[in-house]
């Protein structure tokens, strides 16, 4: 079954079309890793899908519910607030700049959401989220402030704040690109295990290693569109495409 | 020198006397301002128009004009025009017109607090599900705790030094108690005890509010 349907998807921006046609399908249990330039509308369409932007054509189903549709930006479906939250909490977004609360401990930026969201009891939340922290392996972080805790941490608590709310699949918007190179590895093996684990994942990365070992897929994204997808393996092995070929290139020279 | 010291501690029971209407119409004011600042910056920051505009009208009403011509109007002209607004008693007016200003002001600064907290956060706070009101709520207002002291702080020390103009309407604060003394002792010695004063109640706020910001900083 399919956690995420994208078809005919499309992003205007005052001057810029930041996403042009995309459409993808996202099957339940599927790690997907998507690729490209900067500025190729990656983090635009993820943003798309968990409704921090709003789409100008195309339309988005999450787990079949048809959570979006419109044609030069005029809506087709008119959701109440609590179904549109409802259907969104099935994604869970993780960002490049983690963005934890600050104010809050690890244990209180897991909960927060359980407790307020879905109105779970804070011991019942407190445990949740201690567990989570445990598995990606902050079990002893878990009264620290965010400004204590390094990049590779934090962004390790927010994954856990994500998997409180139990979504059906995980959005990544490269994770690992603000971390200092020596911290990336810790959260990649947490991403590793989560796919291992069965989540459906959708990731943005530059992390050739992560997409050979967990990705079933790799997309390409060139001025917003999809050029290409391929299994890693092939994908990077032999892209086919003249721009996938040039992103390569540039991707090992950096490398 | 000494004969100057025993006429200062002559003057101290009167001086004392005003600090405490000084000291109540800043701390009164400031706070009933603080309250209507908080609810005048949400109401400018709101996406509804029936809200936000009135609140941007009342900022740039209080702010656009001076504060002694509000002291003035509330303790004057406007009971002239509507006798059930008079508030007969100088302290009264002085009160509300200083909570009003101050509001404007306040509102600013709230306002700017609020809206300087990273963007990422309401969009984390969203992304889990939380609502526009409980993000601002559980998320972006516990954040501007702590930039809005230093500016507060700093407004409630001017506000000190503005309460000066109540003289107009005869109030009988520190400033016009000290001008009383200095024309009918014929002394301006007593200019040095009351900005003394006024300094030391400077100092006393400035420090509640460093521990303030130190108390909201504990997470940084
Ligand atoms: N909020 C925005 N307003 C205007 N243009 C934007 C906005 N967000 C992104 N863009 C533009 O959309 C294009 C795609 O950006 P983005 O999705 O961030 O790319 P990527 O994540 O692949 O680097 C870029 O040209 C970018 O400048
Ligand atoms: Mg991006």
């Amino acid at each position: 079954m399919a956690i995420i349907r994208a078809v005919n998807i499309h992003k205007k921006f005052a001057t810029v079309e930041a996403v042009r046609n995309v459409s993808l399908t996202v099957e339940q249990g599927e790690v997907i890793a998507v690729v490209g330039p900067s500025g190729s509308g990656k983090s635009t369409f993820l943003r798309c899908i968990n409704g921090l932007e709003t789409i100008t054509d195309g339309e988005i189903y999450i787990d079949e519910e048809l959570l979006e549709k419109r044609t030069h930006g005029r809506a087709h479906v008119h959701l109440s607030k609590e179904d549109r939250t409802r259907i969104l909490l099935k994604t869970g977004m993780v960002f490049q700049r983690f963005n934890l609360f600050p104010h809050k401990t690890a244990l209180e930026n897991v909960m927060l959401a359980p407790v307020n969201v879905k109105n779970e009891s804070r011991v019942a939340a407190a445990q949740k989220a201690r567990s989570l922290l445990e598995k990606v392996g902050l079990g002893d972080k878990l009264g620290e402030y965010p400004a204590r805790l390094s990049g590779g941490q934090q962004q390790r608590v927010a994954i856990a704040r994500a998997l409180a709310m139990e979504p059906e699949i995980m959005l990544f918007d490269e994770p690992t690109s603000a971390l200092d190179p020596e911290l990336v590895e810790d959260v990649l093996h947490v991403m590793i295990d989560l796919a291992k684990s069965g989540m459906t994942m959708l990731v943005v990365t530059h992390e050739m290693g992560f997409a050979r070992e967990a990705a079933d897929r790799v997309v390409f994204m060139a001025e917003g569109e999809v050029v290409e997808v391929a299994p890693p393996e092939v994908f990077f092995k032999s892209p086919e495409s003249p721009r996938a070929q040039q992103f390569m290139r540039s991707i090992l020279q950096q490398g | 020198m000494e004969d100057a010291l025993l006429r200062i501690a002559g003057w101290m029971p009167a001086l004392l006397q005003a600090t405490v209407i000084t000291a109540k119409l800043t701390v009164i004011s400031v706070s009933v301002a603080l309250v209507l600042g908080f609810f005048l910056a949400i109401g400018k920051i709101s996406s509804n128009p029936l809200i936000s505009k009135p609140a941007s009208a009342y900022v740039f009403l209080f702010r656009g004009t001076p504060l002694l011509i509000q002291l003035l109007f509330i303790y004057y002209v406007l009971p002239e025009l509507f006798p059930v607004f008079d508030l007969k008693d100088p302290l009264m007016a002085a009160y509300v017109a200083f909570s009003l200003n101050v509001a404007a002001y306040l509102a600013e600064i709230i306002r700017a607090a609020i809206q300087s907290i990273d963007k990422g956060q309401m969009e984390a706070a969203r992304s889990l599900g939380l609502t526009h009101g409980q993000a601002m709520r559980l998320v972006i207002i516990p954040q501007s705790y702590r930039r809005m002291i230093p500016p507060i702080c700093n407004e409630f020390v001017m506000v000190l030094k503005d309460t000066s103009i109540v003289a107009i309407i005869s109030l009988p604060d520190l400033a016009f108690k000290t001008s009383q003394i200095a024309a009918t002792k014929s002394s301006q010695l007593v200019y040095l005890p009351a900005a003394a004063i006024y300094l030391v109640l400077t100092a006393g706020f400035t420090i509640l509010f460093n521990w303030l910001e130190k108390k909201f900083s504990l997470y940084e």
